[in-house]
């Protein structure tokens, strides 16, 4: 019956985004916790029914009263249970950015502003690998949380599952938090070979350059070895020391990432070679800009650069917010 | 993916022990061999968890599981049986340890654990067991704490846990405890067997003068009303009416026709030969039995039972149901002055009551037959018998060894017995007569507790008389021991035969041994009430639920026993829900994190709202932007606030907090 289920997913995913709808901080109250016994409760649960079905068989009221013991305990452990998790306060940090396919980091802190250390709390994103954590009396932590990006644009980690056992494994305490926090996952990079935009342009200020002939650059000192032929003889006649005279030559480097550089490719392919492209040229040296239909980025270089770049890809085609 | 799952240190030591705490605790119903399959099997987890060894295989896993059930078998000769099944599950325990690769194995290992504490009580009701059992029931709690704590958190951590937690369910066991219902058995269990002393269906020379090696009590009464006298309290328990020269043994009584109560008057048509009649006062009295394994009971003459599992015998005994196998209360009517077959016997009954098959003990049926001439009357001939016995005989737990013709040998030579040779002697002669007559066992008499007033009725009160049919006075009653040492009857055997050497010589650390000694008696007294009070509010507390309740609540119906379970249970929690909320509470805040949300708060008064993760600095040059009248006022606040939270400055609070304030 997969439509029944997920119908019912669908149902509950409604149902939580009205009970906890997405905050930028939360801090975990009673509305926002659930609580259940766990395969481990089911377990004892069935231990228990056992020893009263022998307690009254047997007519043995001591069993009775060990029985009774374990029924109160489980109990006592509904609130210890409960209260591990009660008052925590979970914090979104920062979002690291990441390719599409790979893990994106989610950093957030978990706060335990209680008087009583909190033991066992494990934390995940649906899909992400899921975390220990301890926390003594009023210890705050940053917990790294990965989740796997699939697609580019903006990558919002869903629902945190925040869960605890905690103390004897016959309950689970759990709130599936929804925090304002996304991560921008950039468009799949894709080699392309060597890109053939190394275009000649006409020289301007600003452009690379390399060592040749054209142009002055600098008066440095001599070192052994040099040519004779660039000595600055004049200046050496003047008596400021052996000078050698450097020139460049202008060239201009700059490459352009074009849309139009990968014909009969669909968006997401053109995306993915354009941003292996951007990775090549910003590790080589020189300049690089970006062309896409409606957005032309000029060439530069640096990291505020790649990251915009990056970020032009990565959101091409797609609402600037998304929730 | 979960990453393989390791049993943290502490829990696998926990386990550990627990394992050998409970094989102690089961160490009386457990073999050697089972002990030592244990000792294996630990031996192999350590060395698993040194990297040592690895776990094993299915082929080992399979010959280990047929080993241990070989090794039951062998030893118990059978798989059904509580104790066999006890081992059964002590072996599951024990060899799930090697299979222990997940967290879900350790929580079955964990709920096994449970149930083979929990079984101890099924063998022994003690207070000492009770204690040992909870003692279990707490190291394994122990190990499921410490399967859900990490390693780092130490060995005391789990405990402390199990502690707190176990203590404050204790109240919640107390209120399921006084309101669950007792349903009774649902179906038939197997029972332990137990190797209780106590009388038997079968007497022989010598068997009752054993139980006078025990000091163990064999049950107590409470009387509803005044006690009746010491040398009245004939507990009867099984009517010996067969002979086969040597022992003594039971025909299997049935049940006494018509209604089980008859009260008085003929209630319901009766068989003439079995026809009771109960004269005078009735006496209610409750009964606490120790586990016997045995289905008969003791009760006064002619007793009525209270409840439907016990029949009234047509000898008039009391069968339970069910062999008694834990300690077991019951409360009942005696009719001390009764009449029972007056209007005669059938020629069946007769035959039976007089029946001497074979030709052993030839001399004492001369002397019968002698007698049997010279008296005139059945009466005359017992009261001669009894005249014989007080003359020649002593009275002793130290009785010589019969051989084959045991009455004449008992008559004639040694002259010396316990009970059994007085009744059983006794009742030979009356049969060899043709006067009919039987052997009755039970105990007779017991010692009156000084403060609590319950009678404590020892093995050692273990006692044989006989019950002689004469014509219009049907059974009565005869006991010859009174004949031959009155004493016996009138107080206790324990005063009459304490210096013998076989008294209490099974019981080698009774303080019955010190009964001279006043306040060893005191204490032993003391130490047996405690043991009552636990047989009557714990063990039977089935039989007072009811009366407790009805008196506590008004009366007792659902809607009162659930509101004070509600109640209760709320008042029971409370503490438990304010510690936690008690422990959850916030800690006090650092002043400067206080101070400076202070100076966020004024500051959006001002209308300069601070944004999320804005800090102190950036905070004062927007306002010098938005509100440059406050400008310096907020850029020196923000750099008081700077230098205290990140340059580990001291600022004076209190000038801060008078500068925070002037801004608004």
């Amino acid at each position: 019956m997969p439509g029944l289920r997920a119908a019912f997913d669908r149902r509950y995913q409604q149902w939580l985004d009205r009970r906890l709808p997405s905050v930028p901080a939360c801090r975990l109250e009673n509305r926002r916790l659930f609580i259940f016994p766990s395969g481990a409760g089911a377990l004892y649960g069935a231990l228990l029914v056992v020893l009263w079905l022998t307690a009254t068989n047997f007519e043995n009221n001591l069993v009775f009263g060990l029985t009774f013991l374990l029924a109160g305990l489980f109990v006592i452990a509904i609130f210890h249970t409960y209260g591990n998790l009660h008052g925590l306060e979970l914090v979104p940090l920062r979002a690291g950015n990441g390719f599409a396919g790979q893990d994106v980091d989610f950093v957030l802190e978990i706060r335990n502003d209680g008087r009583r250390p909190r033991e066992g709390i494990r934390l995940s994103y649906a899909g992400g690998e899921s975390c220990e954590v301890h926390l003594g009396a009023g210890e705050h932590r940053r917990v790294r949380l990965s989740v796997p990006a699939t697609r580019r644009g903006w990558l919002d980690p869903g629902r945190l599952t925040i869960a605890s056992v905690y103390p004897l494994g016959l309950l689970r305490v759990w709130s599936h938090v929804r925090l304002e926090t996304r991560a921008l996952v950039y468009p799949h990079p894709v080699a392309s070979g060597p890109t053939r935009q190394v275009l000649p342009v006409a020289s301007e200020a600003g452009g690379a350059s390399v060592p040749g002939r054209e142009e002055f650059a600098a008066l440095e000192s001599y070192k052994q070895g040099e040519p004779k032929s660039r000595i600055a003889w004049k200046h050496h006649a003047r008596g400021l020391g052996l000078h050698t005279k450097h020139f460049t030559d202008p060239v201009d480097q700059r490459r352009w990432l074009d849309w139009d550089d990968f014909p009969g490719l669909d968006t997401e392919a053109r995306l993915s070679r354009l941003c292996g492209a951007a990775l090549a040229a910003d590790a080589g040296p020189g300049a690089y800009g970006l062309r896409l239909p409606g957005q032309v980025i000029a060439p530069g270089s640096g990291r505020p650069h790649r990251e915009q770049v990056l970020r032009a890809l990565a959101l091409f085609g797609l609402p600037e917010v998304v929730r | 993916m979960e990453p393989v799952w390791q049993i943290p240190r502490p829990a696998l030591f926990w386990l550990l022990f627990t394992q050998v705490a409970l094989a102690g605790l089961h160490s009386d119903h457990l073999t050697l061999w089972l002990l030592g399959a244990g000792a294996l099997v630990l031996g192999w987890r350590i060395q698993i968890y040194r990297g040592r060894w690895r776990y094993p295989g299915p082929w080992s896993k399979a010959v280990l599981v047929l080993l241990c059930g070989g090794a039951i078998l062998a030893s118990y000769g059978r798989l059904h049986g509580l104790e066999p099944m006890v081992a059964l599950l002590w072996s599951g325990f024990i060899l799930k340890l090697l299979e222990m690769q997940r967290r879900r194995d350790a929580l079955i290992l964990v709920c096994l654990g449970y149930f083979v504490a929990v079984t101890q009580c099924l063998f022994s009701q003690t207070p000492g067991t009770a204690l040992a059992t909870l003692g279990g029931v707490f190291l394994v709690t122990v190990v499921l704490a410490a399967l859900h704590r990490r390693a780092e958190a130490g060995y005391w951590q789990p405990l402390r846990t199990a502690a707190v937690l176990l203590g404050q369910a204790v109240p919640l066991m107390l209120i399921l405890f006084l309101v669950m219902p007792r349903l009774g058995s649902l179906w038939t269990v197997p029972q332990p067997r137990q190797g209780a002393t106590g009388v038997s269906d079968l007497l022989a020379p010598g068997d009752l003068s054993r139980l006078g090696a025990s000091g163990e009590v064999a049950f107590r009464v409470k009387f509803d009303g005044a006690p009746p006298p010491h040398n009245q309290l004939y507990w009867r328990g099984l009517v010996l009416a067969r002979f086969d020269g040597r022992n003594w043994s039971r025909i299997e009584p049935g049940p006494l026709p018509g209604p089980g109560a008859p009260r008085g008057d003929g209630a319901g048509p009766q068989s003439r030969e079995v026809a009771v009649e109960r004269l005078g006062a009735p006496r209610r009295y409750q009964t606490i039995f120790e586990p016997s394994g045995e289905t008969w009971l003791f009760a006064l003459e002619t007793p009525v039972p209270e409840s439907a599992d016990v029949t009234l015998n047509d000898d008039l005994t009391l069968t339970r149901a069910t062999p008694l196998v834990s300690r077991w209360s019951h409360s009942l009517t005696s009719w001390m002055d009764y009449r029972a077959a007056v209007e005669g016997l059938g020629d069946g009954r007769r035959a039976m009551a007089t029946a001497l098959p074979g030709t052993a003990n030839p001399r004492t049926r001369t002397l019968a037959a002698r007698w049997r001439g010279e008296v005139d009357s059945d009466a005359a001939l017992v009261e001669r018998v009894l005249a014989l016995y007080n003359r020649d005989y002593v009275y002793s737990l130290d009785a010589p060894l019969l051989g084959r013709d045991s009455i004449d040998e008992f008559l004639w030579q040694t002259r010396r017995g316990f009970c059994e040779h007085f009744a059983s002697s006794f009742v030979f002669i009356l049969r060899a007569a043709g006067v009919p007559a039987r052997v009755v066992v039970g105990y007779q008499g017991g010692e009156y507790h000084p403060d609590a007033g319950y009678l404590i009725v020892h093995q050692y009160d273990a006692h044989a008389w006989a019950e002689v049919w004469l014509a219009g006075r049907g059974w009565v009653r005869v006991d010859p021991t009174a004949a031959v040492a009155p004493e016996r009857i009138q107080t206790s055997v324990a005063d009459l035969l304490g210096g013998e050497r076989q008294f209490l010589a099974d019981s080698p650390l009774s303080l019955l041994r010190f009964r001279g000694i006043r306040w060893v008696d005191r204490l032993r007294l003391q130490f047996d009430y405690a043991d009552y009070l636990w047989a009557q509010w714990v063990l039977g507390y089935e039989y007072r639920q009811e009366r407790l309740l009805t008196g506590w609540l008004g009366a007792w119906d659902p809607w009162r026993l659930g509101f004070f379970v509600l109640g209760a249970g709320a008042l029971a929690l409370l503490p438990v829900l304010l510690g936690q909320l008690r422990v959850a509470r916030r800690l006090p805040r650092p002043p400067l994190e206080q101070l400076f949300e202070r100076y966020c708060r004024q500051l959006e008064q001002c209308g300069v709202t601070r944004a999320r993760g804005e800090a102190p600095r950036a905070l004062a040059e927007r306002v010098a932007r938005e509100r440059p009248d406050l400008a310096a006022a907020a850029a020196a606040i923000s750099g008081l606030l700077e230098a205290g939270v990140y340059g580990g400055a001291k600022p004076d609070l209190a000038d801060l907090r008078r500068r925070i304030r002037r801004l608004g």
